[in-house]
């Protein structure tokens, strides 16, 4: 009994760990603080708890929590509603197709199939807010976004790693 | 090293809804957003409120840390931005004195002229405690609401020209949405010439020129740009920047620095005109030459422009130089000016009589 309380909770929090993660990324990636003096925009950081756990276990990146990151980070960048929550989803899309190419990947391929889906992520963003005001933005800060978040990524995966293999899969034995 | 070298599992959840049901809803909360764009106003202003004193606790050290990384590059550039500075300190000098001497001089014939004078600006002191420099977004917070007086739509300005407006306002926090934001238009003039244009922000360092009226009337890099005031928005006459050319596009130099700005002020433009103060004898020029206050005049029905009195030995004041360059006078509407006659000053000068004749 005392065996099937403990697995539940393990389950819960291993649910709660990478939704809870990108939470974490949604509020400090737009937190209005610069720490390189505005030179250079927040990296996406909520993008690689999605894209590692949506290749690692979608089961626990679902679509939905995708859309849910997706609101909260229009709703703290302070952008128009609905922008991210799409381009996400549009990224999404992709990792699903190509998971098994993605999930393959290791090395400096592991960091490239990364910023491939971080451009479509900033490309979708771009390219709806270019609709959205009916005004071609400059390109030289969405393509900083893309180079800082992909360099942050470096450093980033060994953290998601770590987290994922200390407390997500170990919790999750059935996969 | 995508996936930490963990197993991937299969299982994406069978009661998940439709990818395609999701963007679909997206879509439809940017047509809404686009409908209706304070849709997450009130969110974030209680999310900034909630998060103010943490703000306000890291400003200090990261204001710190911004500025030793922002004056890295400076380093290798002090000698030359050194003798660059000193020979725009000197020019600027000049253009001091040429303002001082313009500004007595517009006080004296506004005084002469009964002119009402501009509406007195009340302004509430903030601290940018805040910075948001995302790729469609470029915004700041400060940490005045509308416990303070701050509105949604007042002019925020530093002291070196205008920053932006306050887009939304908390309790005790406010965003300002910067003249270079990809949402920011304002109504602006161009000096000379009061040519009309709207300054459009694009994420771009320099606002762009939109919507010329008078097409008749060319621009030209080195024009000012202050603020216009149509449609009351905001305050005539706020300094915003100079008019530079870039590559056939005329955009605006900004004169303030919002990556640098600490301490801003926000203009509140919804007070009304004040009524033009009463002149006391102690305003007016012939009192404060040391001559006796002249009689209230008879009433008058139409008169000449005022002309002004100089005081013996008072040479007339000489043409303000342009850029430095001696014997450039800048022109401007101005009355006669008659030799000072000690004898007729009590009665004839309508100089005298001007503040009397309210």
């Amino acid at each position: 009994m005392e065996r099937t309380g403990s697995i539940m909770g393990g389950r819960i929090l291993s649910a709660i760990i990478p939704v809870g993660l990108g939470l974490i990324a949604v509020i400090l990636g737009n937190f209005p603080i610069s720490f390189l003096g505005g030179l250079v925009p927040p990296p996406l950081l909520v993008l690689m708890p999605i894209y590692y756990w949506a290749i690692v276990r979608p089961d626990l990146m679902s679509p939905f929590w995708i859309f849910v990151l997706g609101v909260l980070q229009d709703l703290f960048s302070g952008g128009p509603p609905g922008v991210w929550a799409a381009s996400f989803l549009v990224t999404y899309s992709l990792i699903d197709n190509q998971r098994d190419m993605l999930a393959g990947l290791s090395g400096v391929g592991a960091i490239i199939g990364f910023a491939i889906c971080a451009l479509v992520a900033c490309g979708a963003a771009y390219f709806i807010v270019t609709v959205y005001y009916w005004h071609f933005p400059p390109l030289a800060p969405v393509t900083a976004e893309l180079a800082m978040t992909v360099f942050v990524y470096v450093f980033g995966v060994f953290v998601l790693g770590g987290i994922h293999h200390r407390f997500v899969g170990p919790l999750r034995s059935d996969f | 090293m995508a996936n930490g070298g963990w197993r991937i599992a299969r299982n994406r959840g069978g009661a998940q809804l439709p990818l395609a049901l999701l963007l679909a809803f997206a879509i439809a909360l940017i047509l809404i957003g686009k409908a209706q764009s304070n849709l997450f106003d009130q969110a974030r202003a209680d999310m900034t409120d909630f998060a103010s004193p943490v703000l306000n606790a890291m400003r200090a050290p990261l204001s710190g840390v911004n500025q030793w990384i922002g004056n890295i590059g400076h380093v290798f550039a002090v000698y030359d931005e050194n003798i660059r500075l000193r020979e725009e300190v000197a020019r600027l000098r000049q253009w001091q004195n040429t303002a001082i001497v313009l500004d007595d001089r517009v006080k004296r014939y506004q005084m002469l002229l009964h002119a009402v004078p501009d509406p007195a600006l009340s302004s509430v002191m903030a601290r940018v405690i805040g910075r948001s420099n995302h790729p469609f977004l470029q915004t700041m917070v400060l940490n005045a609401g509308t416990d303070q007086g701050v509105k949604p739509g007042q002019a925020v300005i530093d002291a070196r020209g205008m920053i932006g407006r306050i887009y939304l306002a908390g309790h005790q926090t406010s965003w300002v949405i910067l003249l270079t934001d990809l949402n920011s238009r304002i109504p602006v003039t161009l000096e000379p010439g009061n040519v009309q244009v709207i300054m459009a922000g694009d994420n771009s360092g320099a606002p762009a020129l939109d919507m010329v009226s008078q097409a008749d009337r060319p621009l030209r890099a080195g024009m000012q740009v202050v603020s216009s005031g149509d449609g009351g928005l905001l305050p005539p006459g706020l300094a915003i920047g100079t008019v530079v050319d870039d590559n056939g596009v005329f955009r605006v130099a900004l004169l303030a620095d919002s990556s640098s700005s600490e301490d801003v002020r926000v203009v509140d433009f919804g007070k009304k005109a004040e009524a033009p103060p009463g002149l006391s004898q102690t305003d007016l020029p012939a009192v404060a030459a040391g001559l006796p206050p002249a009689a209230p005049p008879p009433p008058m029905t139409e008169r000449a422009p005022a002309p002004v009195a100089i005081p013996p030995g008072a040479a007339p004041l000489p043409p303000p130089k342009v850029d430095g360059k001696p014997g450039t006078a800048v022109p401007t509407a101005t009355a006669p000016v008659i030799p000072h006659n000690p004898a007729q000053s009590p009665t004839s000068d309508d100089a005298a009589n001007a503040g009397t004749n309210e």
